[in-house]
């Protein structure tokens, strides 16, 4: 029996084809996923990295709403250009709390991942509601709705923190308690600045030496 | 003889589809091009949340792929599988279900993504419920479709079916798997995975995504209606078997190398290399396969505008998959990746294969589904015309966009400083975002054109004619 | 039987094309002859003028500083980029006579390197561009005269090599198949070529 007769036999048959197809196209993704998601190293959190706090969390969904990513990287990259760009190359311990993971595709923008302390809350406040006000050729968009609403209205931070928690993210009790109160009488602008200022603080020199990226 | 064949294929659903595929393209493509005005005049959006481009980019990329891709693909899913099966649709209830659920899916989720409702996960954007709504209709595509296979009259599946199919059964696992989330609440979940095992599971899904819904459900298009337009059986069966198979098994493969240089461990990045380039291999099989088919069909050239269109498609086919597997060498990816170029790549892909083949496919079937001839054979030769500058000035303005970006990014001074500072360049994108909105225009100019052409054409239609394929003497009809 | 084709008549071709195609189709011009006499010339306008240009004033990619490079790597790069184009103008030549059997098309070597040459002679003028080392004023020099190559390429086809135009249109597409694949080499291998060391300075 040639491949040809045999194949005839596939081409012949609905559920062959159907397992066959399944079958075939399984493999690259069960050799290359089930390795990558047993890696301890991955799930391994850099020793500065620690799960965003409730006002955190809120900016890094509004981050999401507003679909920042597609604009804006974060992911430093382990070339010299780019580190001296931005900031220590991006470590896979930094981002075990990311749910999901920001890194982006296109760099419309900057990258973000050390925005943290670059800018003044005052700065970032300005620039997000006319960001030609401080970056004359910038062709940002402005996002004057965010100084109008609540924090608190962003999503119920309750639920948030303890679904989070339920997949694996170490809060304690008085983290999810408190989480109401710590968003009383922030804008979302508040929020998402507080985000955008701890991006990349999680970086610490211990990891240079760990898994990630690559040279 | 005429009232027994209108019983056996179900065409009514097809025409249904081609309608909403083509308004899905005519708005997702306006959509494209407002969102391209945005980066040309970033004050456009009048500061409305709904207008912003972030909300508005996925609203382009999902009606692109899912209301006008998918749209298309179930269309000629079902148009071809009935034909090659010489039976009617099974289910034909659950196939208008499908039909008409898939379409409201692609609305409501539009609606949603304005609303904000977003899982930052590119091209799978959308919230839970519609994962699970998709997760539903898809599995019901699927049954159909797979359903009038195993009642067919035809002994042999034929190979336009397999990539349907692969087209059905892959986009279904790589739909669940890279969904799973644990919800908040309607509008919010968490994704099932973290950090850079995330990152991994999504380019997983979104680089198959592109394989075997924009590659190969396209191409399960391209071996239907490219011998059937030609009036030309395939050019090597034998070919299309081992390119079938070996493109099933190479593309799943490649999805990290949207992750060079990137967080996740160097084997991962390595072996998606070497399986990009591999899967070079079976998508030009396939490229050989239809030029060859064509080649000794063009007389049809002088009457059939549908043709042009698809072998333009070809072109485009061929340059795509290559820039791709190029694009995923690191040397190359170092400069390109977070570029213009890779947008450059992706409508290479889309306007120059997906759109021509499909607008190709549309001008062959709608005259025959309504029964006449296609309402202006001129205008659809003015399309052409349209669509390829459209898309070869899109192309050229995203390559020097991409590569300057690229270059001006990474270039360094003799003592080891940046060259330049990210606002300079930035700002000096400008032009070419504005020569990529012109692009867009012209482009979106030959779509409208089509939508007119074939809307006149459909007005007053009569019976359909059917005639059923040849089958080859060496399969005996059940029947 | 190998009748000359005067190569003034070729590069007529720029603003009569139908004429000079009319009349490279009762022709059959020896290829090394055509080379020689017409493609070399036009080929080594590109990598002249580039020299010259950016010599003189530095590649800008649009932001303010230009790029200035060494007199060495400018002279390396012209010369790759010299060498890329005959590649290009051979390659193209040989796959074009190739295909030429399937499309039924004259396989005259000489005729296909003359249109072949003759389609990409906007573009090597146009090129006059590089003088001005901007980006986009190149890619706006560059993009009307690649429209009007393609224009040649299609219009071309079945005039110069004699065969039907539904035929020559299915040729056309599949040489732009080829172009398309060769000009998107030609920028990975440059990018390869930079990330490697050659050209201007990265930080990677």
């Amino acid at each position: 029996m040639n491949g040809l007769t045999f194949h005839r036999k596939i081409e012949e048959n609905t559920g062959l084809l159907i397992f066959g197809i399944l079958f075939v196209s399984a493999i690259g993704g069960l050799v290359q996923l089930l390795p990558v998601l047993t890696q301890e190293s991955l799930e391994t959190a850099s020793a500065n990295t620690r799960p965003y706090t409730a006002v955190e969390l809120t900016g890094r969904d509004i981050y999401m709403r507003e679909n920042c990513v597609v604009c804006h990287s974060q992911q430093i990259r382990p070339l010299i250009a780019e580190v001296e760009r931005y900031g220590p190359y991006s470590r896979a311990g930094e981002f075990v709390y990311d749910r999901p993971f920001m890194w982006g595709s296109k760099r419309t923008g900057p990258d973000l991942h050390r925005i943290g302390g670059k800018y003044s809350d005052d700065w970032h406040r300005l620039h997000l509601l006319d960001p030609r006000a401080v970056v004359p050729n910038s062709i940002m968009p402005a996002y004057p709705w965010l100084a109008e609403r609540d924090a608190i209205e962003t999503g119920n931070i309750t639920n948030k923190l303890t679904v989070l928690r339920r997949l694996g993210h170490p809060y304690t009790d008085e983290q999810i308690a408190n989480a109401e109160a710590d968003l009383e009488g922030l804008t979302e602008m508040d929020a998402l600045i507080v985000y955008l200022q701890m991006l990349g603080t999680g970086f610490s020199e211990e990891d240079a030496g760990m898994q990630g990226g690559a040279h | 003889m005429q009232a027994v064949e209108n019983k056996i294929y179900q065409d009514k659903i097809v025409i249904r589809l081609i309608q909403f595929s083509v308004i899905w393209a005519v708005i997702a493509i306006s959509v494209g091009v407002y969102i391209a005005a945005e980066l040309v005049w970033p004050t456009i959006d009048f500061g409305q949340f709904w207008l912003s481009y972030g909300r508005l980019r996925p609203v382009h990329t999902n009606g692109v792929i899912f209301g006008f891709g998918v749209s298309a693909l179930m269309a000629t899913g079902f148009y071809s599988v009935q034909r090659t099966s010489h039976v009617t649709l099974f289910a034909p209830r659950l196939a208008w279900f499908v039909c008409y659920a898939w379409q409201l899916i692609v609305l409501l989720g539009a609606l949603s993504l304005l609303a904000g409702w977003n899982t930052t996960k590119e091209y799978a954007e959308l919230e839970w419920p519609f994962d699970i709504a998709i997760a539903i209709v898809w599995i019901c595509f699927g049954v159909v479709f797979f359903g009038t296979i195993a009642k067919r009259k035809i002994k042999p599946i034929y190979i336009s079916n397999w990539f349907y199919g692969a087209l059905i059964i892959v986009i279904a696992m790589l739909h669940v798997v890279n969904s799973l989330a644990l919800p908040v609440s309607i509008d919010k979940s968490y994704s099932a995975y973290a950090g850079a095992q995330d990152a991994v599971v999504q380019w997983w899904y979104g680089h198959n995504a592109v394989g075997f819904l924009l590659t190969g459900g396209f191409l399960g298009m391209v071996y239907y209606f490219l011998p059937k337009i030609a009036g030309r059986a395939i050019w090597s069966y034998r070919l299309s078997v081992v390119a079938f198979w070996a493109f099933v098994y190479a593309y799943i493969w490649a999805g990290p190398h949207h992750l060079h240089y990137n967080a996740i461990p160097e084997w991962v990045q390595s072996l998606g290399v070497v399986m990009s380039v591999i899967l070079l291999a079976p998508s030009w099989a396939t490229l050989v396969n239809g030029v060859m088919t064509v080649s000794t069909a063009w007389e049809k050239l002088r009457t059939d505008p549908a043709l042009k269109f698809i072998v333009l498609s070809l072109a485009f086919y061929g340059l795509a998959t290559f820039e791709g597997p190029m694009m995923a060498i690191r040397s190359v990816n170092v400069v390109s990746h977070f570029t213009d170029w890779t947008i450059g790549h992706v409508h290479s892909g889309a306007l120059g294969w997906n759109a021509m083949i499909t607008y190709g496919t549309f001008y062959f079937l709608v005259p025959r589904l309504a029964g006449r001839e296609l309402h202006s054979t001129r205008l659809a030769n003015l399309h052409f015309w349209l669509a390829f500058a459209g898309t070869m000035l899109y192309i050229i303005a995203m390559w020097a966009a991409g590569v300057s970006q690229g270059l001006l990014w990474l270039s360094i001074d003799s003592i080891g400083e940046l060259s330049f500072d990210f606002k300079d360049i930035m700002a000096s994108m400008t032009p070419y975002y504005l020569l990529r909105l012109i692009a867009g225009l012209v482009f979106l100019l030959g779509t409208v054109l089509m939508a007119y052409n074939l809307f006149m054409t459909l007005k007053g239609q009569r019976a359909v004619k059917v005639t059923p394929p040849a089958v080859d003497p060496a399969y005996g009809v059940n029947a | 039987m190998s009748s000359n084709i005067s190569s003034l008549t070729l590069f007529r071709s720029l603003y009569q094309p139908q004429q000079a195609f009319a009349e490279l189709a009762r022709a059959e011009p020896s290829s090394l002859r055509i080379f020689l006499s017409y493609s070399l010339w036009l080929l080594l306008l590109p990598p002249v003028f580039s020299l010259i240009g950016a010599a003189n004033f530095g590649w800008r990619l649009g932001a303010d500083q230009p790029l200035f490079m060494t007199t060495n790597t400018l002279l390396i790069i012209s010369a790759g980029y010299f060498v890329a184009l005959l590649f290009g103008l051979f390659s193209t030549a040989i796959i074009s006579r190739w295909m030429a059997k399937t499309y039924g098309a004259s396989v005259s070597l000489g005729r296909h390197m003359a249109l072949i040459t003759m389609v990409g002679q906007p573009l090597a003028i146009a090129s006059a561009a590089h003088l001005f080392p901007d980006v986009l004023v190149n890619v706006l020099v560059l993009i009307p005269a690649t429209i009007w190559g393609m224009y040649l390429l299609y219009s071309g086809i079945p005039v110069a090599l004699e065969t039907p135009p539904e035929r020559g249109m299915l040729m056309a597409s599949a040489l732009m198949a080829w172009l398309l694949v060769a000009v998107v080499s030609l920028l990975g291998i440059s990018m390869s070529l930079w990330v490697l060391g050659v050209g201007p300075l990265l930080g990677v």
